[in-house]
């Protein structure tokens, strides 16, 4: 049985090919996987916009000869369906993930460090992962922090008065296995900024008694989006 | 094309065995199929605004970046399966497989889970590949037993799980030891009691004729498309369980061993996470056992919704009916034995 190629199909492999290599160009897609993951999409890209070009001139040549009948079964079905997300990420690419999944997801457990951290020696303020700063809070009742003035950066959720949740997601391969660190930022005098707004927050760590480490703020500054928006 | 789509849909997103009547070529199908894409992309460009409303909603905002990120990080992995697939279709002559490998079953389905050590990647690869191999005349149950061990027992995958969980080689040890058993289990049980009638797969079949390299682009674009239009399904399943279903849901179980078992044995089926991945997640989950820990890496990388539907559309809905249940059960053993032993 011969399956030929078909003009849609190669159409659809072309324009997969052309959104993960703008994903990997624009750096557009460090919203969805890890870092890393870079090069291996700019590679996966290259080789899908090849092969649906070489699709597209073995149809237009098959086209020109007449030679065979044409049995459209190219895209085969559901081959459809890819047309979703490359209409989602041509025209609009989702978000980086925000306060929606805190409540609703298992966070990451701080309590469970390295056994013991170097001290902060010199002056501060240290800028850390919210894990670190966790596990440095609950290690031994925060001794390596010693007082010391940290900086952090995460997005803000459950935004109350006088304080807030920062949060920043952990991702191992994609957005589909986040689990957030949580802190909780006390001690904010005036305007409490808005869930999801990125936020840097100085501060000292404050009391260690519930599961999540607190944070007495000294300042807390709104800053754009980070590039990598995931520790 | 357009009437190609319909059939298509109507039979699973397979090709529809025995309707070779039907097919007959229309002329100008082909710019149907092209003026589909073409209105679904203006369309979508049209209706852009309606879209950014929609982002703006935080649930569909957030089901919208897993589904992508599922998608999007699947891909390179995709491409890698599709494209052994490709080649092993358009280099590995008829039958070299059935007589390279043990005829027996007893021999040839260890011998074919071991080998899956050999596959870097994750479960996204390996379905098109086994679908490939099983088309070259190898053993159905052999290569349904690599199906099942390729993306939970490779380095990789290995390597992530040594550092999600540090000091404790013994989890890594019971993870290789309980997917392997499973995939061995499996494809024995399959060897035994298996319908591969229910394997919509025609030996020999080719996708195109010609010359070797003509035949793996054709191949490929082929696979590419099936097994691609089965991930969205897949990502679009887990993303909407993901969004609706609370994980803090789970923590509250900690306190029932056996509850906790069967609840992250559902959760990975449910979550549908990359196997490079799921040791981390596990590892996240520090109120459960360690073996319901262990059950959800080792059902995770061989049954999950994303998988269940790219099996469906490679080998055929009714068979995925009867292959994802055995699965689980199997894993769910293994894990509970092989915890039991070493963890």
């Amino acid at each position: 049985m011969v399956v030929a190629l078909t003009a849609a199909g190669g159409t659809i492999t072309l324009l997969i090919g052309t959104v993960l290599l703008r994903l990997a160009v624009t750096g557009t897609y460090r919203r969805y996987v890890r870092v890393g993951m870079g090069p291996w999409l700019a590679v996966a890209g290259c080789a899908l916009v090849l092969l649906g070009v070489l699709t597209l001139v073995r149809v237009i040549r098959r086209d020109r000869l007449d030679a065979d009948p044409i049995h459209d079964h190219g895209a085969g079905g559901v081959g459809w369906l890819l047309l979703a997300p490359i209409a989602a990420l041509l025209l609009v690419a989702p978000p980086t993930l925000g306060s929606f999944g805190i409540e609703r997801g298992a966070t990451v457990d701080v309590r469970a460090g390295p056994a013991v951290f170097e001290p902060l020696r010199g002056a501060g303020p240290f800028p850390m992962t919210l894990l670190e700063f966790g596990q440095r809070a609950f290690e031994h009742a925060g001794a390596s922090l010693a007082n010391a003035t940290v900086s952090l950066t995460g997005f803000v959720a459950a935004p109350g008065a006088g304080g807030f949740e920062l949060a920043r997601y952990q991702i191992a391969c994609c957005a589909a296995d986040a689990t957030p660190v949580v802190v909780r930022v006390m001690g904010v005098f005036g305007d409490v900024p808005p869930a999801d707004q990125w936020v840097r927050v100085t501060g000292r760590s404050g009391s260690v008694n519930g599961d999540i480490p607190e944070l007495v703020a000294t300042s807390v500054v709104e800053i754009a989006t980070p590039d990598d928006p995931y520790e | 094309m357009a009437r190609a789509v319909a059939d298509d849909a109507a039979a699973g997103g397979g090709r529809p065995g025995g309707r070779e009547e039907h097919e007959r070529p229309r002329p100008r199908a082909r710019d149907v199929g092209l003026a589909i894409v073409a209105l679904v992309v203006v369309a979508a460009a049209v209706f852009r605004p309606l879209l950014e409303d929609l982002l703006d909603q935080p649930a569909i905002a957030h089901w919208a970046t897993v589904f992508v990120a599922i998608v999007v990080q699947a891909m390179p992995f995709l491409v890698l399966g599709v494209t052994i697939s490709a080649a092993v279709a358009a280099f590995v002559p008829d039958d070299l497989l059935a007589r390279a490998l043990p005829s027996r079953p007893v021999f040839a389905v260890p011998a074919a889970a071991a080998a899956g050590v050999a596959l870097p990647g994750c479960e996204c690869g390996s379905v098109p590949i086994a679908g490939r191999l099983v088309d070259r005349g190898m053993l159905p149950a052999a290569a349904l037993a690599f199906l099942l061990s390729a993306p939970a027992i490779n380095p990789i995958v290995l390597v992530a799980t040594a550092v999600a969980f540090p000091g404790r080689p013994e989890i890594v040890a019971a993870r290789f030891l309980a997917s392997l058993l499973s995939a061995m289990v499996v494809g024995l049980v399959w060897a035994r009691t298996g319908r591969d009638e229910l394997l919509r797969i025609t030996r020999g079949r080719k996708v195109d004729e010609g010359p070797p390299l003509s035949v793996m682009m054709a191949t490929a674009q082929h696979d590419l498309l099936n097994a691609g239009g089965f991930l969205i399904i897949g990502a679009a399943t887990a993303a909407t369980l993901q969004t609706a279903v609370p994980r803090s849901a789970l923590d509250s179980l900690g306190g029932s061993s056996v509850l906790a078992f069967v609840a992250m044995a559902g959760l990975a089926v449910v979550m549908a996470i990359c196997s490079e991945a799921d040791a981390f997640v596990a590892a996240s989950f520090t109120a459960v056992p360690m073996t319901a820990r262990l059950v959800f890496m080792v059902v995770g990388p061989m049954v999950d919704v994303k998988l269940i539907a790219l099996q469906a559309g490679t080998f055929g809905r009714s068979f995925a009916a009867r292959f994802a249940p055995l699965t689980l059960l199997v894993a769910m053993a293994s894990s509970a034995l092989i915890g039991w032993w070493l963890l």
